[in-house]
């Protein structure tokens, strides 16, 4: 084979890795996700942390109005990568996200386990959400505190 | 060159007077060459220096000089144009690039050589990448959605769907699920009450 052969060959090969390399970069679907972990009281003055903001017309309206003070205890942003597990650290307890698929481009079909202090579970739920939409789990503490996970994904 | 004067009456050979001088200075360079020339003032100065030791040793003298001084001027003549040569050199040598010996000029060389094969090898790639992208079959989940380089697409609030919940278990726990909606989509609030919890919401 001749040197201008080999090159000719060298070059497709390249380009074709080139554009092979989108569509794998396609097959791997992320989504980015970010994680408040909140704390809520009932007390004598209503309290909200101001890095609350994104969630904190919600806290102040039914059922979130049982408290009247909220804590950010942790924020951490996760980007998920599709059927792979991805654990999120809070302060009380724990919590693991997996990306399901992406359903119709605008939705995510996520799983998201919750644990309390203790290790015991307290969810594991799979739900359909579309970018954009807000979910938030409940655990009820005693003293009637609460321990809140807000999540939303783009 | 100058005005010959007479030789003063009664002034002798040991008597110098300028004009004499200046008469074995022109002899000594050649400007007044005697009977030769049909000079007579010049042919009297050749008889004087035959006669005259001291006028020969002058007319020596001063042609002895004037090698020096002409050799000297020669010589700076000489200096002068090879500095003036050397810094013609020194621009041309700058102005010439040096010859590369890197790798990327190696490369360089190298495309340079085979610069139709690449050209050919280019153009053949990019109509294999046309058509490889044209025949590529679709990807139904990860395709792009409204913003660049975002895997999802956020749509308005008005138009996203109710979120569905495919599976919920609340081990040691009762769970509440509730939707709100607000200006900013769709909030799902699941609510867990822990089964030992005497007062729940």
């Amino acid at each position: 084979m001749t040197g201008r052969r080999w090159l000719t060959l060298a070059v497709l090969l390249i380009v074709a890795a080139l554009a092979g390399a989108p569509k794998q970069a396609r097959a791997d679907v992320t989504t980015d996700c970010e994680f408040l972990e909140i704390s809520a009281k009932a007390g004598d003055k209503p309290a909200i942390d101001a890095e609350l903001s994104p969630v904190e017309k919600k806290l102040k309206k039914p059922p979130f109005s049982t408290w009247n003070q909220f804590k950010l205890l942790s924020r951490s942003h996760k980007s998920l990568a599709k059927k792979k597990v991805e654990p999120v650290s809070l302060k009380i307890g724990a919590a693991t996200a997996t990306l399901v698929e992406i359903v119709d481009k605008s939705k995510v079909r996520l799983t998201i386990t919750m644990d309390d202090d203790k290790g015991k579970q307290v969810a594991n739920n799979t739900t359909t959400v579309e970018a954009g939409d807000y979910m938030i789990y409940v655990h009820g503490l005693a003293n009637n505190d609460g321990h809140l996970l807000s999540l939303t994904c783009k | 060159m100058s005005e010959r004067g007479p030789v003063k009456a009664g002034a002798g050979p040991d008597v110098p007077s300028a004009g004499a001088d200046l008469e074995l200075m022109e002899h000594a360079d050649g400007e007044a060459n005697g009977a030769a020339d049909g000079d007579p003032a010049g042919a009297d100065v050749a008889a004087r220096i035959g006669r005259d030791p001291d006028a020969r040793v002058k007319v020596a003298a001063i042609q002895q000089i004037g090698e020096l001084v002409r050799g000297h001027l020669e010589l700076s003549a000489d200096a002068v144009h090879d500095a003036k040569f050397a810094a013609m050199w020194r621009r041309i040598d700058d102005q010439l690039e040096a010859p590369a010996t890197g790798l990327w000029s190696r490369v360089a060389r190298w495309f340079d050589r085979y610069r139709g094969h690449v050209i050919t090898g280019a153009v053949s790639a990019g109509a294999v990448a046309a058509l490889a992208l044209i025949l590529r079959p679709g990807t139904p989940d990860a395709g792009f959605a409204g913003r660049p380089g975002a895997a999802i697409d956020v749509r308005p609030v008005a138009l996203r769907a109710t979120p569905e919940i495919d599976s919920l278990d609340t081990p040691g726990g009762s769970s509440t699920v509730i939707n709100l909606d607000d200006e900013d989509g769709h909030t799902t609030v699941i609510w867990v009450t822990p089964a030992d919890t005497v007062e729940g919401i």
